[in-house]
Protein backbone atom coordinates (compact mmCIF):
# COMPACT_ATOMS: atom_id res chain seq x y z
CA UNK A 1 0.00 0.00 0.00
CA UNK A 2 2.77 2.47 0.85
CA UNK A 3 4.78 1.26 -1.60
CA UNK A 4 5.74 4.29 -3.91
CA UNK A 5 7.65 4.51 -6.36
CA UNK A 6 8.96 7.80 -8.33
CA UNK A 7 10.09 7.75 -11.65
CA UNK A 8 11.24 11.42 -13.27
CA UNK A 9 11.50 11.32 -17.03
CA UNK A 10 11.72 13.71 -19.83
CA UNK A 11 10.89 13.65 -23.26
CA UNK A 12 9.32 16.16 -26.14
CA UNK A 13 6.24 16.90 -24.85
CA UNK A 14 4.48 15.90 -21.54
CA UNK A 15 2.91 13.21 -23.02
CA UNK A 16 5.85 11.60 -24.01
CA UNK A 17 7.53 11.88 -21.00
CA UNK A 18 4.73 10.49 -18.70
CA UNK A 19 4.44 7.58 -21.39
CA UNK A 20 8.28 6.94 -20.60
CA UNK A 21 7.82 6.75 -16.77
CA UNK A 22 5.22 4.50 -16.98
CA UNK A 23 6.89 2.39 -18.74
CA UNK A 24 9.50 2.22 -16.50
CA UNK A 25 7.34 1.72 -13.31
CA UNK A 26 5.48 -0.79 -15.54
CA UNK A 27 2.05 1.02 -14.54
CA UNK A 28 -1.05 2.17 -15.97
CA UNK A 29 -2.03 5.47 -16.25
CA UNK A 30 -4.65 5.39 -13.69
CA UNK A 31 -2.31 4.59 -10.63
CA UNK A 32 0.24 6.86 -10.35
CA UNK A 33 0.50 10.86 -9.98
CA UNK A 34 2.06 13.20 -12.35
CA UNK A 35 3.59 16.16 -11.58
CA UNK A 36 4.79 18.74 -14.73
CA UNK A 37 8.41 19.33 -13.23
CA UNK A 38 8.94 21.38 -16.43
CA UNK A 39 6.73 22.48 -19.54
CA UNK A 40 8.43 21.97 -22.85
CA UNK A 41 9.14 24.74 -25.08
CA UNK A 42 9.78 24.63 -28.81
CA UNK A 43 12.58 27.29 -28.79
CA UNK A 44 12.68 29.01 -31.85
CA UNK A 45 13.53 26.99 -34.42
CA UNK A 46 15.11 24.46 -32.58
CA UNK A 47 17.51 26.65 -30.69
CA UNK A 48 16.91 26.70 -26.95
CA UNK A 49 14.32 24.16 -27.05
CA UNK A 50 13.30 22.66 -23.24
CA UNK A 51 12.33 19.27 -23.14
CA UNK A 52 9.54 18.29 -20.86
CA UNK A 53 10.07 16.86 -17.36
CA UNK A 54 7.52 14.80 -15.21
CA UNK A 55 7.84 12.57 -12.03
CA UNK A 56 5.63 9.92 -11.76
CA UNK A 57 4.96 8.86 -8.26
CA UNK A 58 2.71 5.28 -7.64
CA UNK A 59 1.05 6.91 -4.67
CA UNK A 60 -2.63 4.22 -5.21
CA UNK A 61 -2.10 0.83 -4.40
CA UNK A 62 -1.50 -1.99 -6.86
CA UNK A 63 -3.82 -2.37 -9.19
CA UNK A 64 -5.35 -5.17 -8.25
CA UNK A 65 -6.85 -3.48 -5.09
CA UNK A 66 -8.61 -0.92 -7.75
CA UNK A 67 -12.04 -0.27 -6.44
CA UNK A 68 -10.96 0.97 -3.27
CA UNK A 69 -8.76 3.72 -5.01
CA UNK A 70 -8.89 7.51 -3.64
CA UNK A 71 -9.43 9.81 -6.08
CA UNK A 72 -5.85 11.42 -7.41
CA UNK A 73 -5.91 14.80 -5.86
CA UNK A 74 -7.15 16.52 -9.27
CA UNK A 75 -4.47 19.78 -8.48
CA UNK A 76 -1.53 17.44 -8.52
CA UNK A 77 -2.31 15.03 -11.30
CA UNK A 78 -4.30 17.58 -13.59
CA UNK A 79 -3.26 21.08 -12.41
CA UNK A 80 -0.83 21.90 -15.96
CA UNK A 81 -2.38 19.55 -18.04
CA UNK A 82 -5.00 21.19 -20.85
CA UNK A 83 -8.46 19.44 -19.97
CA UNK A 84 -8.99 17.38 -22.79
CA UNK A 85 -12.07 14.99 -22.31
CA UNK A 86 -9.48 12.40 -22.18
CA UNK A 87 -11.27 8.75 -22.59
CA UNK A 88 -10.27 6.73 -19.12
CA UNK A 89 -9.49 3.63 -21.18
CA UNK A 90 -8.67 0.61 -19.73
CA UNK A 91 -8.63 -1.82 -22.52
CA UNK A 92 -7.93 -4.92 -20.37
CA UNK A 93 -11.12 -4.27 -18.13
CA UNK A 94 -14.13 -4.34 -20.81
CA UNK A 95 -12.99 -7.10 -22.84
CA UNK A 96 -14.04 -10.62 -22.01
CA UNK A 97 -10.88 -13.01 -22.48
CA UNK A 98 -12.19 -16.47 -24.39
CA UNK A 99 -11.79 -20.19 -23.13
CA UNK A 100 -9.56 -22.55 -24.71
CA UNK A 101 -12.53 -23.90 -26.17
CA UNK A 102 -13.30 -21.14 -28.27
CA UNK A 103 -9.62 -20.59 -29.12
CA UNK A 104 -9.18 -21.17 -33.16
CA UNK A 105 -5.86 -22.99 -34.08
CA UNK A 106 -4.22 -19.47 -34.04
CA UNK A 107 -5.05 -18.29 -30.74
CA UNK A 108 -4.10 -21.74 -29.02
CA UNK A 109 -0.53 -22.41 -31.15
CA UNK A 110 -0.03 -18.56 -30.32
CA UNK A 111 -1.15 -18.70 -26.36
CA UNK A 112 1.14 -22.15 -26.11
CA UNK A 113 3.77 -20.57 -27.78
CA UNK A 114 3.92 -17.59 -25.51
CA UNK A 115 3.64 -19.54 -22.08
CA UNK A 116 6.63 -21.42 -22.79
CA UNK A 117 8.81 -18.20 -23.88
CA UNK A 118 7.38 -16.70 -20.77
CA UNK A 119 8.46 -19.27 -18.95
CA UNK A 120 11.92 -20.15 -19.91
CA UNK A 121 12.00 -16.46 -18.98
CA UNK A 122 11.50 -16.87 -15.48
CA UNK A 123 8.33 -14.37 -15.46
CA UNK A 124 5.36 -15.34 -13.70
CA UNK A 125 2.26 -13.68 -15.90
CA UNK A 126 -1.14 -14.25 -17.09
CA UNK A 127 -2.16 -14.05 -20.25
CA UNK A 128 -5.60 -13.57 -21.42
CA UNK A 129 -6.51 -14.15 -24.64
CA UNK A 130 -9.62 -12.32 -26.83
CA UNK A 131 -10.27 -11.31 -29.84
CA UNK A 132 -10.12 -7.34 -31.52
CA UNK A 133 -12.27 -5.19 -31.96
CA UNK A 134 -13.17 -5.32 -35.74
CA UNK A 135 -11.05 -2.53 -37.66
CA UNK A 136 -12.22 -1.46 -41.49
CA UNK A 137 -11.81 -4.08 -43.53
CA UNK A 138 -9.33 -6.16 -41.98
CA UNK A 139 -9.31 -9.41 -40.51
CA UNK A 140 -8.89 -9.05 -36.71
CA UNK A 141 -6.47 -10.83 -34.38
CA UNK A 142 -6.12 -12.36 -31.46
CA UNK A 143 -4.68 -10.52 -28.57
CA UNK A 144 -2.19 -12.12 -26.15
CA UNK A 145 -2.94 -9.70 -23.65
CA UNK A 146 0.04 -10.46 -20.64
CA UNK A 147 -1.00 -9.34 -17.44
CA UNK A 148 1.17 -9.77 -14.00
CA UNK A 149 2.70 -7.03 -11.72
CA UNK A 150 6.08 -5.39 -13.19
CA UNK A 151 5.73 -5.78 -16.73
CA UNK A 152 7.32 -2.84 -17.31
CA UNK A 153 10.66 -4.61 -18.50
CA UNK A 154 8.61 -6.48 -21.05
CA UNK A 155 7.62 -3.51 -22.83
CA UNK A 156 11.17 -1.74 -22.75
CA UNK A 157 12.16 1.55 -24.50
CA UNK A 158 9.69 2.64 -27.15
CA UNK A 159 7.97 -1.05 -26.55
CA UNK A 160 11.39 -2.72 -27.85
CA UNK A 161 11.05 -5.84 -25.91
CA UNK A 162 7.22 -6.34 -26.53
CA UNK A 163 8.08 -5.88 -30.55
CA UNK A 164 11.08 -8.90 -30.10
CA UNK A 165 8.30 -10.83 -28.01
CA UNK A 166 5.85 -10.48 -30.51
CA UNK A 167 8.05 -11.27 -33.41
CA UNK A 168 9.04 -14.54 -31.74
CA UNK A 169 5.94 -15.56 -30.50
CA UNK A 170 4.14 -15.19 -34.15
CA UNK A 171 7.36 -16.29 -35.95
CA UNK A 172 7.46 -20.06 -33.96
CA UNK A 173 3.46 -19.94 -33.69
CA UNK A 174 3.62 -19.24 -37.51
CA UNK A 175 6.15 -22.17 -38.53
CA UNK A 176 4.06 -24.57 -36.43
CA UNK A 177 0.97 -24.05 -38.12
CA UNK A 178 2.49 -23.95 -40.77
CA UNK A 179 0.86 -20.21 -42.00
CA UNK A 180 0.92 -16.70 -40.90
CA UNK A 181 -0.40 -16.60 -37.26
CA UNK A 182 -3.03 -14.39 -36.86
CA UNK A 183 -1.63 -12.87 -33.49
CA UNK A 184 -0.64 -10.09 -31.45
CA UNK A 185 0.70 -9.04 -28.24
CA UNK A 186 0.26 -6.83 -26.04
CA UNK A 187 1.73 -6.00 -22.35
CA UNK A 188 -0.87 -4.35 -19.66
CA UNK A 189 -2.75 -2.54 -22.12
CA UNK A 190 0.63 -0.69 -23.48
CA UNK A 191 -0.36 -0.85 -26.91
CA UNK A 192 -3.60 0.92 -25.94
CA UNK A 193 -1.85 3.82 -24.06
CA UNK A 194 0.75 4.67 -26.84
CA UNK A 195 -2.26 4.29 -29.31
CA UNK A 196 -3.84 7.15 -27.44
CA UNK A 197 -0.60 9.20 -27.03
CA UNK A 198 -0.02 8.75 -30.73
CA UNK A 199 -3.40 10.28 -31.81
CA UNK A 200 -3.04 13.14 -29.67
CA UNK A 201 0.49 13.86 -30.84
CA UNK A 202 -0.42 13.72 -34.45
CA UNK A 203 -3.46 16.09 -33.83
CA UNK A 204 -0.90 18.36 -31.86
CA UNK A 205 1.78 17.96 -34.55
CA UNK A 206 -0.68 18.73 -37.70
CA UNK A 207 -1.84 22.05 -35.93
CA UNK A 208 2.15 22.64 -35.55
CA UNK A 209 2.15 22.44 -39.19
CA UNK A 210 -0.08 24.40 -40.15
CA UNK A 211 0.58 27.20 -37.99
CA UNK A 212 4.33 27.76 -39.12
CA UNK A 213 3.21 26.79 -42.76
CA UNK A 214 6.11 23.94 -43.26
CA UNK A 215 6.55 20.37 -42.72
CA UNK A 216 6.71 19.02 -39.15
CA UNK A 217 8.58 15.59 -38.58
CA UNK A 218 8.10 12.88 -36.37
CA UNK A 219 10.22 10.81 -34.47
CA UNK A 220 11.62 7.60 -36.73
CA UNK A 221 8.88 5.09 -35.33
CA UNK A 222 7.46 1.56 -36.39
CA UNK A 223 5.37 0.40 -39.08
CA UNK A 224 2.90 -0.20 -36.86
CA UNK A 225 3.24 3.23 -35.35
CA UNK A 226 3.25 4.89 -38.09
CA UNK A 227 0.09 3.62 -39.33
CA UNK A 228 -1.56 4.89 -36.42
CA UNK A 229 -0.62 8.13 -37.22
CA UNK A 230 -1.28 7.95 -40.80
CA UNK A 231 -4.98 6.78 -39.84
CA UNK A 232 -5.29 9.68 -37.24
CA UNK A 233 -4.84 12.02 -39.75
CA UNK A 234 -6.35 10.78 -42.72
CA UNK A 235 -9.18 12.88 -43.10
CA UNK A 236 -7.76 16.07 -41.51
CA UNK A 237 -8.34 18.48 -44.31
CA UNK A 238 -5.64 20.80 -44.04
CA UNK A 239 -2.81 18.04 -43.98
CA UNK A 240 -1.39 15.09 -45.74
CA UNK A 241 1.14 12.88 -44.31
CA UNK A 242 4.35 11.03 -45.75
CA UNK A 243 6.74 8.41 -44.25
CA UNK A 244 10.39 9.20 -45.42
CA UNK A 245 13.84 7.60 -44.53
CA UNK A 246 14.82 4.22 -44.47
CA UNK A 247 14.24 0.81 -41.90
CA UNK A 248 15.03 2.11 -38.36
CA UNK A 249 15.06 5.82 -39.28
CA UNK A 250 11.49 5.64 -41.16
CA UNK A 251 9.41 8.62 -39.91
CA UNK A 252 6.46 10.30 -40.69
CA UNK A 253 6.21 14.20 -42.04
CA UNK A 254 3.49 16.04 -41.93
CA UNK A 255 2.80 18.25 -44.10
CA UNK A 256 0.40 21.46 -44.59
CA UNK A 257 -2.07 21.58 -47.70
CA UNK A 258 -1.15 24.27 -50.22
CA UNK A 259 -4.02 24.70 -52.02
CA UNK B 1 19.08 -18.34 -20.27
CA UNK B 2 20.12 -21.27 -21.83
CA UNK B 3 16.84 -22.75 -21.97
CA UNK B 4 15.42 -19.95 -23.47
CA UNK B 5 17.87 -19.88 -26.80
CA UNK B 6 17.65 -23.59 -26.80
CA UNK B 7 13.22 -23.53 -27.37
CA UNK B 8 13.47 -20.47 -29.80
CA UNK B 9 16.70 -21.95 -31.50
CA UNK B 10 14.71 -25.56 -31.62
CA UNK B 11 11.68 -24.37 -32.91
CA UNK B 12 12.49 -22.69 -35.69
CA UNK B 13 15.32 -24.56 -37.14
CA UNK B 14 14.81 -28.08 -39.80
CA UNK B 15 17.25 -29.62 -37.84
CA UNK B 16 16.47 -29.65 -33.60
CA UNK B 17 19.00 -31.98 -33.03
CA UNK B 18 22.21 -29.87 -34.18
CA UNK B 19 21.21 -27.32 -31.68
CA UNK B 20 23.66 -26.73 -29.35
CA UNK B 21 23.87 -23.83 -26.48
CA UNK B 22 26.59 -23.93 -24.42
CA UNK B 23 27.12 -21.05 -21.00
CA UNK B 24 30.13 -19.62 -20.62
CA UNK B 25 30.18 -17.20 -17.80
CA UNK B 26 33.29 -14.69 -16.65
CA UNK B 27 32.12 -12.82 -13.94
CA UNK B 28 28.81 -11.20 -14.53
CA UNK B 29 29.51 -11.63 -18.48
CA UNK B 30 27.41 -14.97 -19.57
CA UNK B 31 28.03 -15.86 -23.07
CA UNK B 32 25.95 -17.95 -24.98
CA UNK B 33 27.53 -20.12 -27.83
CA UNK B 34 24.52 -21.33 -30.33
CA UNK B 35 25.37 -23.67 -32.77
CA UNK B 36 22.69 -25.21 -35.72
CA UNK B 37 23.43 -27.12 -38.25
CA UNK B 38 24.88 -25.04 -40.89
CA UNK B 39 21.56 -24.94 -43.50
CA UNK B 40 19.59 -23.07 -39.99
CA UNK B 41 22.48 -20.27 -39.88
CA UNK B 42 19.58 -18.34 -41.55
CA UNK B 43 16.63 -19.19 -39.64
CA UNK B 44 18.62 -18.25 -36.23
CA UNK B 45 19.69 -15.70 -37.75
CA UNK B 46 17.00 -14.36 -39.61
CA UNK B 47 16.78 -10.93 -42.65
CA UNK B 48 19.58 -8.65 -41.27
CA UNK B 49 20.12 -10.34 -38.12
CA UNK B 50 16.29 -9.66 -36.89
CA UNK B 51 15.98 -13.60 -35.57
CA UNK B 52 18.86 -12.96 -33.64
CA UNK B 53 18.73 -9.23 -32.43
CA UNK B 54 15.19 -10.44 -30.76
CA UNK B 55 16.92 -12.86 -28.90
CA UNK B 56 19.31 -10.68 -28.11
CA UNK B 57 16.90 -8.28 -26.09
CA UNK B 58 14.39 -11.18 -24.96
CA UNK B 59 17.91 -12.35 -23.10
CA UNK B 60 18.69 -8.82 -21.70
CA UNK B 61 15.58 -9.33 -19.66
CA UNK B 62 16.64 -12.31 -17.98
CA UNK B 63 19.88 -11.34 -17.73
CA UNK B 64 19.01 -8.27 -16.42
CA UNK B 65 16.80 -9.27 -13.60
CA UNK B 66 20.00 -11.51 -12.50
CA UNK B 67 22.07 -8.75 -12.77
CA UNK B 68 24.15 -10.43 -15.81
CA UNK B 69 25.18 -8.39 -18.77
CA UNK B 70 24.59 -11.11 -21.84
CA UNK B 71 25.91 -11.76 -25.09
CA UNK B 72 24.88 -14.05 -27.53
CA UNK B 73 26.89 -15.46 -30.42
CA UNK B 74 26.02 -17.49 -33.07
CA UNK B 75 28.76 -19.81 -34.37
Amino acid sequence: MSDTRTVETSGADIEEAIELGLEQLGVSRESVVVEVLEEPSRGLLGIGARRARVRLSTAAPPRSAKPEKPAPPPAAQLARRPARSEPREQPAEDITPVSEADMDDDAKVGLATLQELLDKMHITADVLVYQAEPAEGEETPWVLQIRGNDLGMLIGRRGETLSALQYITRLIASRELQRRANIVLDVEGYKARREQMLRRLAARMADQAIQLGRTVSLEPMSPYERRIVHLALRDHPDVITQSVGEGNHRKVTIVPNSR
Amino acid sequence: MKELIEYISKSLVDDPSQVNVSEIARGLTVTLELEVAPEDMGRVIGKNGRVANAMRILLRVVAAKQGKRINLEIL
